[in-house]
């Protein structure tokens, strides 16, 4: 009877030193999945979440547009085909965004103001141009536009209004924040406040939270309305 | 004819039920505005139908004397209203402009609110609004869709009273009269429904408020609304009605 015992004391003893190390470890990295969940919420409550699992603020486009060379003002990194060093064009934002001093939406240009320029300007080798250029835009009735993936985006149930911001702001030049490098009179240089230095981003990312604690205190500071059903509805 | 500054107005409504036709245009007029689900048959026969403003009708009268009658019933934005104090969010509330707000985003769909109301203008949606795909581009932008298990309501058309704002405060002027208009009295062809500033005594709608034949609906409630129906005129009704008043004054 007694060694049998003793072989049964043994073998329960084996178990449990695969059975510690292995439930130490499971708990630790079940507890540290659990942390950085915890701290992914945490920083997506306050601020940007982390920027992983496709929850990054920059995207790469469907066309590689760099802001940089249309909107800065600035010598640029990259130099032109023959060589050149290039000075990006300050184009005004709103010459590609529209309506944005008129209409809630800013609006994404279409291909055929686009192909305005770039059916002549620009490589006929570069990659990026050729995709716009067989896209067609408005010359070519079975082209469908470009799928742009979209940066700045509030929930559905915000109405945010561009026209009364930027015309607030272009009255009230000592609100404009984080003002730009590149254009900074008349309409675009306001833009900056929410959208950050654009014009020195070669692909556009978030720079700005955009959550509804930003937009009640900054309400608050200039005598905007804040009854909810201003922007909720 | 202009009306106070922005934020001193309080909206309301004045319903000519003479006037109403029961042609059901405002019906159609507020579901297309404001992005309110299709209503299937099972949805009226479990009654869980989704209108923002109805048109109510009963009959008058015995056979073969009937008369229809008809009365659009839409949220009263009542100033002592039932719904408000029962909302445990705070996700309807009545702001500084006479609108009784139901804010989507707080709403956790208790539905205290549509119990309390004795209009029964508050509706819940049951499911995920779902609409043709050749709907999709229908949609209005202003205004959000509702996602399941949260309370609307008719909400005075508040994106067009907010257009209205921004377009005076662009223009710097004061609201004009009947410069912002509901979906509903917009498509009424018989104008039984009149929106307008109830604060502005040169308004159309604080004119029609004193009319004699004005009356609010449920005033045994005090609910105290904002929207005013003005009684339905019965030509054999009225010289009855006249002797009486004449005798009483004498």
């Amino acid at each position: 009877m007694q060694p049998k015992l003793e072989k049964k004391k043994n073998t329960s003893n084996n178990w449990l030193k695969i059975l510690i190390p292995v439930l130490a470890i499971g708990g630790l990295s079940v507890f540290a999945v659990l942390g950085a969940f915890v701290a992914f919420i945490i920083t997506a409550w306050w601020g940007q979440p982390i920027p992983v699992m496709g929850f990054e603020q920059t995207f790469e486009q469907p066309i590689h547009f760099p802001h940089t060379v249309h909107a800065s003002v600035k010598e640029l990194d990259h130099v032109s085909t023959d060589g050149t060093p290039m000075t990006g064009l300050g184009m005004d934002c709103t010459f590609c965004h529209r309506t944005v001093t008129t209409q809630p939406n800013a609006g994404v240009p279409s291909v055929g103001l686009c192909t305005t320029c770039h059916k002549v300007i620009g490589s006929k080798d570069s990659t990026e141009l050729t995709k716009l250029r067989e896209s067609g835009g408005l010359l070519d009735a079975a082209s469908s536009p470009i799928n742009w993936k979209r940066v700045h985006r509030l929930p559905d149930h915000v109405r945010f209004v561009h026209e009364s911001h930027i015309t607030y702001l272009m009255q009230n030049p000592n609100k404009i924040k984080n003002s730009s490098s590149g254009v900074t009179e008349g309409a675009a240089g306001v833009c900056s406040t929410c959208h950050g230095d654009v014009a020195s981003m070669e692909q556009v990312k978030q720079v700005e939270a955009l959550k509804m604690g930003q937009c009640v205190d900054c309400h608050r500071d200039n005598g905007a309305p804040t009854d909810c059903v201003v922007c909720h509805h | 004819m202009t009306t106070n500054k922005t934020g001193k107005q309080n909206w309301g409504m004045v319903v000519d039920v003479d006037k109403c036709t029961g042609c059901q245009a405002c019906v159609l007029a507020c579901q297309s505005e404001n992005n309110v689900p299709i209503n299937t048959q099972e949805r009226f026969e479990r009654g869980r139908a989704i209108s923002w403003i109805r048109v109510e009708r009963y009959w008058e009268g015995n056979y073969p004397d009937v008369k229809a009658r008809f009365i659009p019933i839409m949220c009263q934005h009542c100033e002592n209203a039932p719904c408000e104090p029962v909302c445990p969010v705070y996700a309807t509330y009545h702001n500084s402009e006479g609108l009784n707000v139901q804010v989507y985003n707080r709403c956790v769909g208790t539905r205290y609110c549509a119990n309390g109301c004795p209009f029964t203008v508050r509706f819940f949606n049951y499911w995920e609004p779902v609409w043709p795909e050749s709907f999709r581009n229908h949609l209005n932008p202003d205004v959000t869709v509702r996602s399941r298990g949260i309370m609307e309501k008719c909400s005075f058309c508040v994106q067009r009273i907010r257009r209205g704002v921004r377009t005076a405060k662009k223009e710097n002027r004061d609201l004009i009269d009947g410069e912002i208009q509901t979906a509903c009295s917009q498509a009424c062809p018989t104008s039984a429904l009149v929106f307008g500033d109830l604060n502005d005594n040169n308004s159309a709608v604080s004119k029609m408020k004193h009319d004699e034949r004005t009356y609010k609906l449920l005033p045994h409630l005090n609910l105290d609304q904002n929207v005013v129906y003005l009684a339905k005129v019965d030509p054999e009704k009225k010289i009855e009605s006249h002797s009486v008043e004449s005798g009483s004054h004498d």
